[in-house]
């Protein structure tokens, strides 16, 4: 159950929703996939800013609106000395390229369209997404080194899975303490 | 006839460690899902979602290969409008596999994950959920490298 110390609001006197109830504890029925995913969440973003991993988690776990993913990232992030703002400002980074520098707004505009890929049905019509431009990766191939922007693509490529596995198995927010999982 | 575009990779480079946890991943999802016919008719519908011309070459192949029937095939796109060509079960696998893979446009609705555990028990619905997050996986990988269809490198 959910207590309100779990969601922060140092208020007691508010009524939430009921929690919601999980679907399926797949990491026990499916634990030789567990194991996979964790050696690739260890492989995957090797040598890359901590920062930069966390803020390129966070906004994945937006567009895929998986709340554990969020309720862990977050956390972590703070955790971590990431600052209240660069986090609020995160869903919005367009309009607040000043908390960021050159080389986060880069790995964030490549997060974005590496998790989009459905956007945009036909690449003649260049709007929402799909395909991964290649002014996007090219501006991300201007601040990562080969090597570098593989990791990020699969750093990205690799929230997006547990964002999959989150929100199909609707694993509930609320619980996560930062660093429960390093 | 004009001139075909080159195809070239932007990048051909993947970490080993990410390739071989990768794999693992994919390998022990298929095995517990246990339907070697049905892993393809998914994987190749994600790969359709995501624009994968690479996955996609790559699991027709496959499918052909496993005699999935070529009418599936063809008519996957349209599967909702495809009548008994797909049974309730593969029905209810694509309907999840569209959920899982769309999650930017909401969340995986109740009776799309409802209708799926119908047909599934509980240890393989989590291995359709691992397939179907493997491939969208690899759909990201090539997606965003540009592996070229058919490539050997990737």
């Amino acid at each position: 159950m959910t207590t309100e110390t779990d969601i922060g609001t140092g208020t007691t006197t508010a009524e939430y929703a009921p929690e919601p109830t999980p679907h399926l504890d797949w990491a026990k029925l499916a634990p030789d996939v567990f194991k996979a995913m964790i050696r690739l969440d260890a492989a995957a973003g090797q040598g890359l800013d901590p920062r930069l991993r966390e803020l390129v988690k966070i906004r994945a776990s937006q567009l895929n609106h998986c709340a554990l993913c969020l309720d862990m990232h977050s956390k972590d992030a703070l955790a971590a000395g990431e600052s209240v703002e660069r986090i609020v400002q995160l869903s919005a980074w367009e309009e607040s390229r000043h908390f960021y520098t050159g080389k986060e707004l880069a790995a964030l505009e490549l997060t974005e369209a590496v998790t989009v890929l459905t956007g945009g049905t036909s690449q003649a019509f260049g709007s929402g997404g799909g395909f991964v431009p290649d002014e996007v990766y090219e501006r991300a191939a201007e601040h990562f080194d080969e090597t570098e922007l593989a990791q990020l693509i699969a750093a990205i490529t690799v929230i997006n899975a547990w964002n999959r596995f989150g929100v199909t198995c609707r694993r509930t927010p609320g619980h996560y303490r930062p660093g429960q999982h390093k | 006839m004009t001139a075909r575009p080159a195809r070239v990779a932007r990048t051909t480079y993947l970490d080993p460690a990410v390739r071989s946890a990768m794999r693992a991943v994919s390998a022990a999802a298929k095995k517990g899902l246990g339907d070697p016919a049905l892993a393809e008719l998914v994987q190749i519908r994600a790969s359709q979602l995501n624009h994968c011309a690479f996955c996609l070459d790559m699991h027709l192949a496959i499918a052909r290969e496993q005699g999935v029937p070529q009418q599936q095939l063809d008519l996957l796109p349209a599967w909702e409008e495809a009548g008994d060509v797909f049974d309730e079960r593969e029905r209810a696998a694509l309907a999840l596999t569209e959920a899982v893979t769309l999650l930017t446009e909401g969340s995986v609705p109740d009776e799309v994950y409802a209708n799926a555990a119908e047909h599934f028990d509980e240890a393989r619905l989590a291995h359709l959920v691992a397939v179907v997050t493997g491939i969208n996986s690899w759909n990201r990988l090539m997606v965003s490298r540009r592996i070229p269809a058919g490539s050997t490198e990737w």
